[in-house]
């Protein structure tokens, strides 16, 4: 061996250790962090088909604290969820209640049954938050959770993009979802049954909460940031949920307009629609204005990304505060005082009315003024079965029953009503209900 | 009845058609000359798109009957153009050019009249109309009809025949035969030769589909060539002097009740309305006669001028019935209407009035730089989306280039532009003055539109360099 050869060798080998030290310090808290991973089997109840039905999923999630908070999606666990069973690392399995769902950032909070783990004497960790702030693309990520039912599965790659931007209106379970916050992309492997299962650092730290890929491409996985779900985990555990302030603005990003309203560089939040009947709408805000301020602060709606942080901004005021809004229209500029009222879900609470074969969502808020409806009277058909009073009389998915006998009916609970009436004594039942502003009557024969 | 279909009887009544059917080829000779077929061009932003139809001979001045099917109705009689007129069999090379007459309300036929180069080569269909139209054909009795081949054969005539299954109302009387009896829009005789009726499009039947990968999956197949529903010619007779007084086919009479829907037969009970039917109000509109005679959303009509409406299989059959019974009216007539408004019955006298303009009469322009068409915002656009008239202004977009720079910018049909650069457009004139200085300015880079779709609005920026 030549000189030069030997010190060759000296140095790969002192590489080598350093490799290896960094690989024994990242298993320490990677394996601690494998610890507070765990499956959440789901069997929840679904309303689609005309009658109450269960149905099953498999989802995983994160241990937040030692008194077994469990961190997963929305999507995973929802209040229709009837049954809630966690396994744990030890491959246990406890059951779980839900301690409250926000479905605008995909983010569900669960708390085991401890009395049960303290009796059975069953052991778990718990994970920490990373600063979602400090990631940078290209630095290595590791999904951890149970994609199809694998349990204790891990991939790896890298963050792909810190700060996507993406809202569905329909996105957890028919609910709205992504428009207060941004999004990590990575392109760790995400399945199905990755959902609610963390996105990790090397050291085991929980950079966001992996919710959603992209269905037949290839490695576009996306997680909640850690710095978002820490502020909701908070908010679910103090209130059970998460209530935001509404103003009825749907905004638009600016990109180079600026020229054309005549603003400075990066100011100014474009307003693409006002939502009828809303704050906004009341005041006269409409489409093409610009927001320049709220509450005094200037805002900068230029690019899609800076979007969710000022819908945020608002969704964090009071509800039933006032908000002063700088408008600008043409050359005019003036001052806007609106009052907020409570955000809602286009998505109402549904209901089974078994003996009629019929399944309803109430109508929302914003599904009446989404649909252009003249108010939020009403319960929209989801289901009909077959056979059964409703589909005999020929009402489908999609009719609004407006009245029931005459009566009109503005909750759930009106229908609730003369649902009782005709369970105790069936007897036909005029139905009055409209599909696409087409009103129809039929009756529910016994 | 059982008498009738013992084999001897039907045995007589086949030699009977035997005897008679020597006739035909010189019947079918003659009444060929009522039926022609049609080509037109229906005229758009980037292409002309030729049509093919059939047409009935309806008088000695070469008035021409076009199916309610073979022209679009929101295409604008403005952009119909070239109808040319051939002979069955004769050689397509040798054609007489028409004019359009518009549309009649009431039959929703189309109405076309022939140069005078080919008059004498046709007869009226009304040349071989029956003494009397009163007696309804029998079940089982034979008619024929007339096909007509593709251009590319000449439009050869030929001979179809069927025996008549059902007769029914649609509201129309309407003859259902065992199989296919003529092309659609075109006539039906009887063994004689006298005018039956004429055939119908638009009824499909069911059929299940097999195939490799699927284990019977339930269509409808609509036949388009040849049809074997008719209707009578006790209907179709008086209708065919109903000649459009101009190209838009007013007067065309309004009265305001908007989404009627059929009242069915349980509900009927309900409402303790033996053998009758209704028809619910969905909307009352706007300024229009209904609202003035104090209908309301919700009413049921139950008659028309003290006439109950009559129950019709299908039960949407009343929907044409209602729309028929108007258009047999004018504007000014007073319809008087029986509802139904909660448990009462009311009285409801509607003065009718002329239909406000339609989306087919509307202005439009091109622009072919900024690559859309504007036209008027109309009382239907108010309609549809739910704006109060008060609120009505901008334009609609009739057209938008694929690769324009207003498609490019997301512009799409039917969206309505409510402000042009930020400033709101308040009438057709005002957008198209807007418009045209934009397209003029070769040293514009871009403009903005705010646009509605869906109720939503949005701010859409058109790159123009």
């Amino acid at each position: 061996m030549t000189r030069n050869a030997r010190v060759l060798l000296a140095v790969l080998i002192v590489a080598l250790a350093c490799v290896q030290d960094a690989q024994a310090a990242m298993s320490r808290g990677f394996n601690r962090l494998l610890d507070a991973v765990v499956r959440i089997d789901v069997r929840e109840e679904t309303f689609e088909a005309g009658a109450r039905r269960f149905t099953g999923s498999i989802g995983s999630g994160v241990i937040l604290s030692d008194d077994g908070l469990i961190l997963t999606n929305a999507h995973v666990a929802s209040p229709r969820a009837v049954e809630l069973s966690v396994t744990l690392a030890s491959l246990e399995r406890v059951n779980a209640t839900l301690v409250g769902w926000d479905h605008w950032t995909d983010l569900a909070l669960l708390r085991l049954d401890l009395a049960e783990v303290k009796r059975r004497g069953l052991k778990f960790t718990h994970a920490d938050f990373a600063d979602s702030d400090k990631l940078y693309p290209g630095q290595t990520a590791y999904a951890v959770g149970t994609p199809y039912g694998l349990t204790r599965t891990v991939t790896r790659g890298v963050i792909s993009n810190n700060r996507r931007y993406f809202a569905d209106n329909r996105g957890v379970k028919g609910y709205e979802t992504g428009l207060f916050n941004t999004w990590l992309q990575t392109d760790a492997a995400i399945n199905p049954g990755n959902s609610g299962g963390p996105l990790v650092d090397e050291d085991g730290h929980v950079m966001g909460i992996n919710s959603r890929g992209y269905l037949g491409a290839e490695n576009l996985g996306f997680a909640i940031p850690a710095n978002i779900a820490r502020r909701i985990v908070e908010g679910l555990a103090r209130d059970g949920s998460i209530t935001r302030s509404y103003i009825g603005i749907v905004p638009g990003a600016l990109l180079d307009l600026e020229g054309f309203y005549s603003l400075k560089q990066n100011t100014g939040l474009l307003i693409n629609n006002v939502d009828p009947g809303s704050p906004a709408a009341k005041m006269g805000l409409r489409g093409g204005d610009i927001v320049l301020t709220i509450n005094g602060a200037p805002v900068d709606g230029r690019f899609p990304e800076q979007l969710p942080p000022i819908q945020n901004l608002i969704a964090s005021l009071p509800v039933g505060a006032p908000v002063k809004l700088s408008v600008k229209r043409g050359e005019q500029t003036a001052v806007y005082t609106l009052v907020t009222e409570k955000l809602e879900s286009r998505q109402g609470e549904e209901w089974a009315f078994e003996k009629w074969g019929l399944t309803v969502r109430k109508v929302s808020r914003a599904y009446a003024r989404e649909n252009q409806l003249t108010d939020d009277t009403g319960l929209l058909v989801i289901g009909v079965q077959p056979g059964f009073p409703a589909a005999v009389a020929g009402l489908d998915r999609g009719n609004i029953i407006t009245k029931i006998n005459r009566q009109p009916i503005t909750s759930l609970d009106a229908a609730k009503k003369a649902y009782a009436v005709f369970a105790e004594k069936p007897a036909p039942t005029l139905v009055e209900a409209q599909s696409d502003r087409q009103v129809s009557f039929y009756i529910f024969k016994p | 009845m059982k008498f009738f279909f013992r084999g001897g009887f039907i045995c007589a009544c086949l030699c009977l058609i035997g005897a008679r059917a020597a006739d035909f080829p010189a019947l079918f000779k003659e009444r060929v000359k009522c039926v022609v077929a049609v080509e037109f061009f229906t005229e758009s932003e980037l292409d002309r798109r030729p049509s093919v139809t059939t047409a009935l001979v309806a008088d000695t001045n070469g008035t021409l009957v076009l199916p309610p099917s073979a022209i679009n109705a929101y295409v604008s009689p403005a952009k119909l153009k070239d109808f040319r007129v051939y002979l069955p069999g004769k050689p397509v090379v040798d054609y007489a050019s028409a004019e359009y007459l518009g549309q009649d309300p009431l039959s929703g036929w189309h109405f076309v009249r022939v140069e005078q180069k080919f008059r004498a080569s046709l007869v009226p269909v009304t040349a071989f109309a029956p003494k009397s139209t009163a007696d309804e054909p029998a079940l089982g009795e034979e008619f024929w009809g007339i096909g007509l081949r593709g251009k590319d054969e000449d439009f050869a005539p030929y001979f179809l025949a069927s025996r008549i299954s059902h007769l029914q109302s649609m509201p129309e009387r309407t003859a259902i035969a065992l199989s296919e009896v003529a092309a659609p829009g075109l006539p039906v005789f009887d063994h004689e030769g006298g005018f039956a009726g004429l055939a119908v499009g638009g009824f499909g039947q069911r059929f299940i589909e097999y195939s490799r990968n699927e284990r019977g999956t339930p269509i409808m197949l609509l036949n388009i060539e040849e049809s074997s529903v008719f209707q009578l010619a006790s209907v179709v007779l008086p209708e065919l002097a109903r000649v459009p007084a101009n190209v838009s086919g007013r007067p065309i009479t309004w009265l305001g009740a908007y989404g009627l829907q059929p009242m069915d037969p349980e509900v009927a009970t309900f409402l303790k309305l033996s053998n009758q039917s209704g028809c619910v109000v969905s909307e009352v509109l706007e300024g229009s006669p209904a609202e003035a005679a104090g209908l309301k959303d919700r009413d049921i009509i139950l008659a028309l001028d003290g006439q109950p409406l009559p129950r019709f299989k299908p039960d949407q059959v009343v929907l044409s019935y209602v729309e028929r019974e108007l258009n047999r009216r004018k504007p000014g007539d007073v319809l008087a209407m029986t509802v139904l408004r909660g448990g009462e019955r009311l009285e409801i006298k509607a003065t009718l009035a002329e239909q406000p303009k339609l989306i087919r009469e509307t202005d439009r322009h091109y622009f072919d730089k900024l690559g859309f068409t504007v036209r008027e915002f109309v009382y239907g656009d108010g309609v549809m989306r739910r704006v109060k008239r008060a609120a009505q202004k901008g334009v609609v977009v009739h057209f938008v280039k694929n690769s324009g720079p207003t498609g490019t910018a997301g512009l799409r049909t039917d969206d309505w532009i409510q402000e042009v650069d930020g400033v709101e457009v308040k009438t057709y004139a005002d957008a198209v003055e807007k418009l045209t200085a934009i397209e003029a300015d070769a040293s514009r880079s871009e403009f903005v539109l705010l646009t509605s779709r869906n109720g939503e609005t949005a701010v859409l920026r058109v790159k123009l360099k």
